[in-house]
């Protein structure tokens, strides 16, 4: 087995993730792209589990599953509150704290 | 500091050069292309011409759909045993060999999750009002 | 790419099961944390509502007072491993560390988790209630929540909340192994992101900044994942020890594991606030409730600079060559971000968080100068050392400012614009002059513990060559110092503007806060002997 294109495709991912969250306004969507780049890194973990032959990035993806579950249930309690307040989830939006 | 050792600090950050003349032009290159960009194209910006483009209809109502709040307190229930099934599967093919500790640690382990569901159940979420 | 040769059968590695052991001892602080969260939940279940408070204030008191009893245990009964190489265990099958800088570090935190606690239960500034809303789910403005407020209802799930964190704090900075450092950095984040949005007054700003908060957390922490990855794809494994093993046997540059830094620096420099991953930290610190605030700036900067300073000395110290110019450049713009900006604050928590900056840049300059080995026997320190005793002093005098931020009011709640804050010192003397005190402390002022602190860090990274970081690091001192003084001035040799700020009697619970802060900075300025000692005391870190 090649590694190559499985870490190509994970680099791919982060990167559309890591554009969505920079160039993307509604705090949903921008979540999403977070959660892609964590799929992404766990890509690369099985990939680079199977190429070292033990099962440690396996293991460490399992984890990362959880931890992405948890921050789930964190972030969309953290964005419906806002959305409720506003009617909105444009992150353009929230903009009273500056400089 | 003995003069060698800095003759090879000197040639161990002149490997940087590259680097940094591929990061200014990456620079460069952005602000070429957006300048560039800016400078020849025209701009009459109309108030149609920045709403949000679907399949060019006119975008109806919101993005958003109302579902009930109950939903997501499910789901984040959902999630709390979905964990749960992750961590108990590999453990199930080894537990016989390990003996009753491992019972009572992996036991620890659900009510942490446990703790969890009470918390929700004495909140009143599990009641279908 | 072509060192990566897959191995025929993943299966014949896995071999057979082997039973992990724990060791429970030498963990006990953080069990003990995570039981009183949990304890924390169940009482929220099931204690009625008027005696909520009580009980969960005792618990989480208690609690910490335990894990601190318990971390004293540890610290003694930590064993030498021979030839100068540190004190104490890899515990848990490799994955937590308990050494001499993690019990130093877990101490710190509970101590400054305990003072927290104090702050997060005083009821008597609001009147009866703590400073948290009533009921997050009310909208602002609506009857909901008048009525919340009306019926006095408060949300003491904060205290779980906070002890979740403070377990994620304690795992952080021991984690040997970089899965559980990801997992521990998302302990300590997610509850701080919930608590951020909790503030009973101003509740927009509030939830603002833990929406801000979250996005750039989850952006950043998938940023420290990856680099997990890459670091694992490069080392073959997630522990630190053979992650240090197999950079020392590389040579020349592998784009895995130099990705891989950099992507876990992104990570953890996010969370200490350093430029340019800061831009979250000034409105994050004044959006939240303020005692939410003086605990995050200080404990996850603490928690947050213990785990920067293993996994760089220990999983990738051979290859302090390729990172020590990225930490450099990082170091000089995070404290000239911090002290320039902070000059143009108008709003008091804003300075403060402009200044946590600058003393995160300050605490880099200690890390970068990588002053390894100490002579015995004379007043060298380590450049562990040095930052070790930094982050106590800080922790310390953070809380106590945020504290005295609390008691200024006026009709609207906490009186944060600097404005309010004109004539202070006529007002109330006493309450301007121990603000004062703290703002001179982190100026650096001699006889405080921020000049001590500085001295430690400034001459460790001397020592360790770092001499050019230095000399911007004291230049940019000063500039520092002109904004703390002007607020001092401002208190003093400025009229009152309108009717003038209020300093509203706190309960003891507050006042302790204050008092322990005031007495810390004082006495780590005066006599830093005995700290400096217990830092260097605890050695380096074992691998």
């Amino acid at each position: 087995m090649d590694p190559t294109p499985f870490i190509g495709l994970s680099a791919i991912l982060f990167t559309i993730g890591c554009i969505g969250v920079l160039v993307r306004r509604n705090a949903i969507v921008i979540f999403m792209c977070v959660e892609l780049m964590l799929n992404a890194s766990n890509l690369a973990l099985v990939t680079f589990a199977r190429v070292h032959g033990n099962l440690d990035g396996q293991v460490a993806a399992f984890f990362v599953m959880v931890v992405a579950a948890a921050e789930v249930v964190v972030g969309l309690a953290i964005i419906m509150t806002i959305f409720r307040t506003r009617r909105s989830a444009s992150v353009d939006d929230a903009s009273l704290l500056k400089y | 500091m003995a003069g060698s050792s800095t003759t090879l600090q000197t040639a161990y950050f002149g490997s940087y050069v590259p680097l940094l003349a591929i990061i200014v032009v990456g620079v460069l290159l952005v602000f070429a292309m957006f300048g560039g960009n800016a400078l020849l194209r025209p701009s009459h910006a109309t108030p149609e011409k920045l709403l949000t483009y679907e399949c060019g209809v006119d975008p109806v109502g919101e993005g958003w759909a109302q579902t009930h709040v109950r939903y997501y307190v499910y789901a984040y229930l959902y999630v709390v045993f979905a964990v749960d099934a992750v961590f108990l599967f590999p453990w199930a093919t080894v537990f016989a060999g390990l003996g009753w500790v491992s019972v009572a640690e992996m036991g620890v382990f659900i009510g942490f999750i446990a703790v969890g569901l009470v918390y929700a159940w004495r909140k009143g979420v599990l009641t279908w009002t | 790419m072509t060192t990566l040769a897959v191995s025929p059968l993943l299966s014949e590695s896995v071999g057979d099961f082997t039973k992990p052991s724990i060791e429970y001892f030498d963990l006990s602080p953080l069990l003990i944390i995570i039981g009183v969260a949990l304890a924390g939940v169940i009482v929220e279940a099931f204690v009625p509502r008027r005696l909520r408070y009580v009980v969960q204030t005792l618990v989480a008191v208690v609690g910490t007072i335990a894990a601190l009893v318990m971390t004293v245990f540890v610290a003694l009964g930590l064993e030498p491993r021979g030839d100068n190489a540190g004190f104490g265990a890899i515990a848990a099958e490799g994955a937590i560390a308990v050494d001499g800088p993690t019990v130093f570090l877990w101490g710190t935190i509970l101590v400054l988790t305990l003072i927290s606690v104090f702050l997060f239960a005083e009821r008597h500034l609001e009147g009866g209630v703590t400073a948290f809303a009533g009921q997050a789910a009310a909208l602002p403005g609506t009857e909901a929540e008048r009525e919340a407020s009306t019926k006095g209802l408060e949300h003491t799930e904060v205290f779980p909340l906070m002890m979740f964190a403070v377990a994620g704090m304690l795992l952080f900075p021991a984690s040997n192994d970089l899965i559980t450092m990801f997992v521990a950095l998302e302990i300590l984040s997610l509850p701080l992101y919930l608590l951020c949005g909790l503030a009973r007054r101003r509740r927009l700003l509030s939830q603002e900044a833990a929406l801000k908060y979250f996005m750039l957390g989850a952006f950043s922490s998938g940023f420290f994942l990856y680099g997990i990855a890459l670091v694992y794809g490069y080392a073959g494994s997630m522990n630190l020890g053979d992650i240090a093993e197999a950079v020392s046997g590389t040579i020349g540059a592998d784009p895995l594991l130099l990705g891989g830094i950099g992507l876990l620096a992104v990570g953890l420099l996010f969370k200490v606030g350093a430029a340019p991953f800061h831009a979250w930290t000034p409105d994050v610190y004044q959006g939240a409730p303020t005692a939410v605030t003086a605990f995050m700036a200080a404990c996850t900067k603490v928690a947050a600079f213990g785990a920067l300073l293993r996994l760089f000395y220990v999983g990738f110290g051979a290859a302090r060559w390729d990172w020590t110019p990225m930490i450099w450049v990082v170091a000089i713009l995070t404290m000239a971000t911090g002290c320039v900006l902070a000059l143009t604050q108008s709003d008091i928590k804003r300075m403060l968080a402009y200044s946590s900056i600058a003393h995160a840049g300050f605490i880099l300059t200690g890390f970068v100068g990588l002053n390894a080995v100490a002579t015995p026997g004379t007043a060298e320190l380590t450049s562990l050392q040095a930052v070790l005793f930094y982050l106590v002093t800080y922790g310390f005098m953070t809380i106590g400012a945020f504290a005295v931020v609390t008691v200024v009011r006026d009709s609207s709640g906490e009186a944060t614009h600097l404005s309010r804050w004109s004539g202070l010192g006529k007002e109330s003397p006493f309450v301007a002059g121990v603000f004062a005190f703290f703002l001179l402390g982190m100026a650096g002022i001699p006889l405080t513990s921020g000049f001590t602190g500085k001295w430690a860090v400034f001459t460790s990274a001397w020592q360790g060559g770092a001499w050019p970081l230095v000399v911007v690091a004291a230049l940019l001192s000063a500039v520092a110092a002109f904004f703390y003084i002007r607020v001092i001035v401002l208190m003093y040799f400025s009229d009152p503007v309108g009717e003038g700020p209020t300093v509203v009697m706190p309960s003891v619970l507050t006042t302790i806060v204050i008092a322990v802060g005031f007495a810390a900075t004082v006495a780590l300025g005066v006599v830093p002997g005995p700290v400096l000692d217990l830092a260097a005391h605890a050695g380096q870190f074992v691998r």
